[in-house]
């Protein structure tokens, strides 16, 4: 019995987007780390580094920029990720918010990618505080 | 007032229970009566959900702080319209939002089609068994009735939020959802009760089209909140919480296009089940997205106890779906096979892989991070790059095959018939590719793609119009004939203006940015911004800060822009207010921010975006509901032939 062509289409689709895939991961390489302070200084490359906002201060449109220091977001393990960072603020952003920031640690410091810092919005579906 | 909420929820819980267990037996034992039983407990969870719903509105509206849900999420000066709106502000009120309408379209479904017994009969414990497990989430794990002494004032509203926005994009988004929760029953209901043919499809077919809208609308709107509320002159950006409604929307689309084949050929059976099913499964993935914090995104909803509970959800749905389907493989075989490759059931299938494998490929993107963490012990994630490499991979073929899949004949189509058929849509796409790359267009090869395409796709619908009208005499006739079919014409249209717009906008914006003081100005894209003066004003729950900038070009003032910031006391938060021009020259946008604002210098920050047709995106938006709706109008010849076909029972689709 001679059999559909669909069985054939949809191996080659399947083959085809597996291509691409393959493709896309070769040149673009898998994906960006995405650590905690705690982890900043066993990586060299392009990292998104999450954490919450210790403490603030800078101008980020200046030419020395906006500096912050970030702690870990869950068991918070002492260590501290001083960040330099230039660009648009987003308004959530402030001491004690969660934040991730794409860049890389050069001499101790973390050199953000200008307009990279996003900030969570914070009130969303969050776990009540007191319940009766 | 909160025992009241919480009686009604457990007596919703205490309905569909019924309705799933006696459900079940009167499907199985086939007892009519005890189906009739199971049906109307279905039915009254509706009204007792919707009690429950009228106590937590209640509540908001009278600003009754000693409900948790109302004191975390508004506050006294918060306008009514949004501290009702609070509602689906919060989880807990989410939850139930999801339940109200879930019961809701139950018992209209159930209603609507109670002729057809034996299918409905297994449709009744499907819808059962979800409401049932929102209704037990919110009496066990996320009230929003739990409640606590009463303090002077609530915490108030997040200024993002406080936007009219607010009042049609999450409960149109969770129409969406919950919607494709019917067509999902009815299919497993049809496997349960062995009737596989096309009645399920015709009885869901409106239900899945309606969802499918909704969702749609409900995705635009939240990109058009994002544009001018978020202030960073984007409108997607690939987070994990809008990629969790663009799946099931894109799951969806593909089984809106392959139950075409399905009701023409009889094919793709098996496919059209396995659709349905991921589709209902990736929009309760979204709610586990969005509720239990797992991957990082601006929305952060934060860690929660429901992730657990919702993943459990999804493995059961996930395993029942399959398993169910495995087990009825005999009874989904096609009554027919594809003749060639060169139909239009092909086309419709390459359409519906490309579809699926987009799909797939942003939800293995949202989930790389889970998986990288779970094998790797490191999380890595991808991003915009990622994202945009495969839409244009598979969006711009897809952008094509809109125009080649309706000119193309059912089962066999000839080389000839095809040279003549698109003779015209090849030459209007080819003409039009080729002045772009004269006008200097070519900087951007995916645009210069995207917009030789449509301009191919929308010659091909305007000729399918031309060539309709010819022979039916009017297009109000012709669209009679056959509303499915032009209303999808229109919604093609819809998408290429949707694309247009995406494509002039990302590929051929222009930004710049600079550090202003009063009487400097700067240049973009032609236009020249001249800060003026920076000014405040008291607003019913805001003080707002306002730069005026002049706006001229060719030495011509063509207006006056405002951007500035909020400040909120009572939330203690600042929100960005952009300022935005609507060019009718070029359908574009000047889009301005205020980035940052010293009020003590009058120095400001101004960051300007020119962003050509991006209007076309919001334009897109009308006209895809209008083609949905033509699609979706009840069609008094389509019930007299599918009366005529399916004899046997009554389908209200």
């Amino acid at each position: 019995m001679r059999r559909s062509p669909a069985r054939l289409v949809i191996a080659l689709s399947v083959a085809a987007a597996l291509a691409v895939f393959v493709l896309y991961t070769s040149i673009a390489g898998a994906g960006t780390p995405q650590i905690q302070p705690k982890d900043l200084a066993q990586h060299t490359g392009v990292v998104l580094l999450v954490g919450k906002v210790v403490s603030t201060g800078g101008d980020s449109h200046s030419p020395g920029g906006m500096h912050f220091v970030l702690r870990d977001v869950k068991n918070d393990s002492g260590k501290r990720a001083r960040v330099v960072y230039h660009g648009t603020v987003p308004d959530p952003y402030r001491v004690g918010r969660e934040v991730v920031v794409t860049g890389t640690l050069r001499n101790g410091v973390f050199v953000a990618q200008d307009g990279s810092l996003t900030t969570k919005c914070p009130s969303k579906y969050a776990p009540a505080k007191s319940k009766t | 007032m909160p025992q009241l909420g919480r009686a009604a929820l457990l007596l919703s819980l205490g309905l569909v229970a019924y309705a799933l267990i006696a459900g079940s037996i009167a499907a199985w034992k086939r007892r009519r009566r005890l189906a009739l039983s199971a049906q109307n407990a279905l039915l009254a969870s509706f009204f007792s959900t919707a009690i429950a719903a009228g106590v937590l509105w209640s509540a908001l509206a009278r600003r009754d702080f000693s409900f948790v849900y109302v004191s975390e999420h508004i506050s006294r000066k918060l306008p009514l319209g949004y501290a009702l709106a609070a509602f689906w502000g919060g989880q807990e009120g989410s939850l139930l939002l999801w339940l109200l309408i879930l019961s809701g379209y139950a018992a209209l479904a159930v209603w609507l089609n109670r002729g057809t017994r034996e299918l409905i009969a297994w449709v009744v414990p499907v819808l059962a068994g979800v409401a049932g497990f929102f209704a037990f989430m919110l009496c066990f794990v996320s009230s929003p009735f739990a409640t606590a002494p009463a303090p002077a004032d609530g915490a108030g509203m997040v200024p993002s939020l406080q936007n009219p926005y607010m009042l049609a994009h999450p409960p149109l988004l969770y129409l969406g959802y919950v919607g494709l929760t019917i067509p999902f029953a009815f299919a497993m209901g049809a496997l349960l009760s062995r009737r596989t043919d096309e009645r399920w499809i015709v009885a869901t077919r409106r239900w899945t089209l309606a969802a499918w809208t909704f969702l749609g609308v409900g995705q635009l709107l939240g990109a058009h909140w994002a544009y001018v509320e978020i202030g960073w002159g984007g409108y997607y950006a690939w987070d994990p919480v809008e990629n969790a409604a663009l799946m099931p929307w894109l799951a969806a689309t593909a089984f809106l296009h392959s139950v075409m084949i399905q009701e023409k050929r009889g094919m793709l059976k098996v496919w059209n089940m396995v659709l349905v099913a991921l589709a209902f499964c990736l929009s309760i993935f979204g709610t586990f997205l969005t509720r239990s914090g797992v991957v990082n995104s601006i929305h952060s909803f934060s860690q929660s106890p429901l992730g657990g509970w919702f993943l459990g959800f999804i493995a059961i749905c996930v395993v029942f779906s399959i398993g169910l389907i495995y087990l009825r493989l005999p009874m989904l075989r096609a009554r027919t096979k594809l003749e060639s490759l060169v139909s239009r059931e092909a086309t419709f299938l390459y359409n519906n892989l490309l579809l699926v494998a987009f799909c797939l490929t942003i939800l293995w993107g949202v989930t790389y991070p889970l998986l990288t963490e779970a094998l790797r012990g490191e999380t890595r994630s991808v991003s915009k790059p990622y994202y945009n490499f495969f839409l244009h991979s598979f969006g711009l073929p897809l952008l094509l095959l809109m125009g080649i899949g309706p000119l193309v004949a059912w089962r066999r189509a000839s080389l000839r018939a095809l040279g003549r058929m698109f003779l015209i849509p090849f030459g209007v796409g080819a003409v039009t590719g080729i002045a772009l790359i004269a006008a200097g267009f070519g900087s951007s090869p995916p645009g210069l793609l995207a917009y030789t395409f449509s301009a191919f796709v929308l010659a091909s619908i305007l000729l399918e119009f031309v060539r309709g009208r010819r022979a039916a005499g009017s297009i109000r006739r012709l669209v009679g004939r056959n509303r499915r079919r032009y209303g999808g014409y229109l919604v093609h249209a819809a998408i290429v203006l949707l694309a247009i717009g995406v494509a002039g906008s990302s590929s051929y914006q222009t930004v710049r940015e600079k550090g202003l003081k009063p009487g400097q100005a700067m240049t973009v894209a032609g236009y020249t911004l001249t800060y003026l003066q920076l000014g405040q004003r008291q607003e019913a729950n805001a003080i707002a800060t306002r730069a005026t900038i002049d706006v001229s070009r060719g030495g011509s003032h063509v207006t006056t822009l405002h951007p500035g910031k909020n400040t909120y006391p009572v939330e203690k938060q600042t929100s960005n207010e952009v300022s935005i021009y609507h060019d009718p020259r070029n359908l574009g946008d000047v889009f301005l921010i205020a980035d940052q604002i010293d009020p003590g210098s009058n120095t400001l920050y101004l960051k300007a975006l020119v962003k050509p047709l991006v209007n076309l995106i919001w334009a897109a938006g009308f006209l895809f509901v209008f083609g949905a709706l033509v699609a979706m109008w009840p069609d008094a010849v389509e019930q007299r032939r599918l009366a005529d076909r399916y004899a046997a029972g009554a389908v209200a689709a």
